[in-house]
């Protein structure tokens, strides 16, 4: 995966990202982190294309994230499961295959079947999300990120509303698609997972990108931020 | 286990309200027994398709009334949350007015003022429009709330998934939002139901004129009241009970 950040700026009614440009390629396991407020959240949705930049631009795999197209190339895991709340667990994902991939009935089911198989919910599929745990809802919002087929995943904190034994059970689920082929850009909490899976650590500070590099900078911060960081975190 | 304390539970609430009910029903008959004059339906018999009609008519007004102060509510919706500031000042000071005016005042105003003011003297159509103007604002918190039940995360999610706006309505909002909808709608309509009562006003034959003018001729105002007040509950607590049905059936 390619990655450009050019002059990004962004502000809500505080200055949440500050002038940040950064550049990055061949890493397909990039994880985000940093204090509440850093606006590490912030940076994931400007790189998905959710949400637009105040001013500046990014690329993803050379093309623009405003660009219509990118979308497509996306999937992305929210905080809370963010399902459709009236839909079975299949049915979240079926709709949106029938309705915006064009695909039939049939073709969606199938879609559907084998990517809430490969996350474990093949008992679950004609729930409601109400009826299902956090941790098997949050995978069902995986397996509908991944079903539009997409190269890049963003997961924001995906088990931030979770118990340890939920987040455990996500993480390992996510862990398991390592072999997908896939890129992955997520902002997490937990520091084993990043260890795990990353290739590539961000840690964010004050609305900038404050120390980089592979995950091996979690043991030896060249920063002091960081390092304050990670004793609070252990 | 589960489903044993499960029926067990709903046969608790089965008995209280059983016994609930009683409780209103000995009351009733304390009061009852206690009158010494006497108490008989019997005058009314003579006016009962007058009575029937009048029914009828405070269904058909009331259904009119619901429909058009859904589309009307809406509208309000609609202005309110427009970008343009004059409409959300037209709305706030609109709603501030009819949250403080009696609907009698309403219907009289709107019917003997305003009508008149358009060269219309069809006071029926503006008791009519009195009561949708009358409940406009409350429809309007009504969809304000169902509306808001929908997280801004859904609406990025459809965003992200390439929704048409067709789309995000038919299969993901409506939807969800009906569900949130139906109770308060429901509520509102028996307002709407128990508000058509002061048409008689106007003269209009809905079920308390009609029963107003057979208490005016056979005396019978006790019992004739105390009739009204039945055949309303017979329209309004099905109602109620249907709305509480639909509110399990779609509770999310």
């Amino acid at each position: 995966m390619k990655l450009e950040i050019q002059n990004i700026n962004h502000n809500y009614d505080v200055e949440v990202l500050k002038d940040l440009n950064f550049m990055l390629d061949n890493h397909n396991s990039i994880a985000i982190i940093g204090v509440s407020g850093s606006g590490k959240s912030t940076l994931l949705r400007l790189m998905s294309g959710l949400e637009k930049p105040t001013s500046g631009t990014i690329k993803i795999n050379d093309l623009a994230v405003d660009n219509p197209e990118y979308k497509k190339h996306v999937g992305f895991v929210f905080q809370q499961h963010n399902l459709f709340p009236h839909l079975t667990l299949k049915r979240n994902i079926t709709l949106i295959l029938e309705k915006t991939r064009s695909k039939t009935k049939q073709e969606a089911d199938e879609i559907a079947m084998k990517y809430l198989k490969l996350l474990h919910l093949e008992d679950q599929v004609n729930k409601l999300p109400k009826n299902v745990s956090g941790g098997q809802a949050q995978r069902a919002s995986i397996a509908r990120a991944l079903s539009g087929n997409p190269e890049i995943i963003f997961l924001d904190e995906p088990t931030a509303s979770l118990d340890p034994i939920l987040t455990h059970e996500v993480l390992t689920a996510v862990e398991e698609l390592k072999g997908l082929g896939k890129s992955f850009i997520f902002v997490t909490h937990v520091l084993s997972f990043v260890k795990d899976f990353a290739d590539y650590v961000i840690y964010m500070h004050e609305g900038k990108i404050h120390e980089c590099g592979t995950p091996d900078i979690l043991d030896d911060p060249k920063t002091n931020e960081l390092n304050e960081f990670m004793k609070k975190v252990r | 286990m589960v489903s044993n304390s499960l029926s067990l539970n709903k046969l608790k609430t089965i008995i209280s309200y059983i016994a609930a009910i009683m409780t209103v029903i000995a009351f009733m008959v304390f009061v009852a027994l206690r009158q010494t004059d006497d108490f008989s339906f019997e005058p009314f018999f003579p006016y009962r398709n007058v009575i029937l009609n009048g029914i009828k008519n405070t269904i058909f007004v009331s259904i009119i009334s619901l429909l058009g102060s859904m589309v009307l509510g809406f509208i309000l919706y609609l202005l309110q949350k427009s970008k343009i500031k004059y409409f959300n000042a037209l709305i706030d000071v609109f709603t501030e007015i009819i949250y403080g005016t009696p609907l009698l005042v309403l219907i009289i105003v709107t019917a003997f003022l305003i009508g008149p003011a358009f060269n219309s003297y069809n006071r029926n159509l503006f008791g009519v429009l009195a009561l949708i103007i009358y409940m406009s604002p409350y429809m309007k918190n009504v969809y304000k709330a169902a509306f808001s039940s929908i997280s801004h995360d859904q609406y990025l999610a459809m965003d992200l998934f390439g929704f048409t706006p067709f789309q995000r309505y038919f299969y993901i909002i409506i939807p969800q939002v009906i569900r949130i909808l139906m109770p308060p709608l429901m509520n509102n309509f028996s307002l709407i139901i128990k508000g058509s009562a002061l048409l008689n006003l106007l003269s209009y034959p809905e079920l308390f004129f009609t029963i107003d003018v057979a208490q005016s001729r056979n005396f019978a105002y006790v019992e004739g009241y105390i009739l009204m007040w039945g055949l309303y509950l017979l329209i309004t607590i099905p109602l109620s009970q249907f709305t509480k049905y639909i509110e399990r059936k779609l509770s999310l």
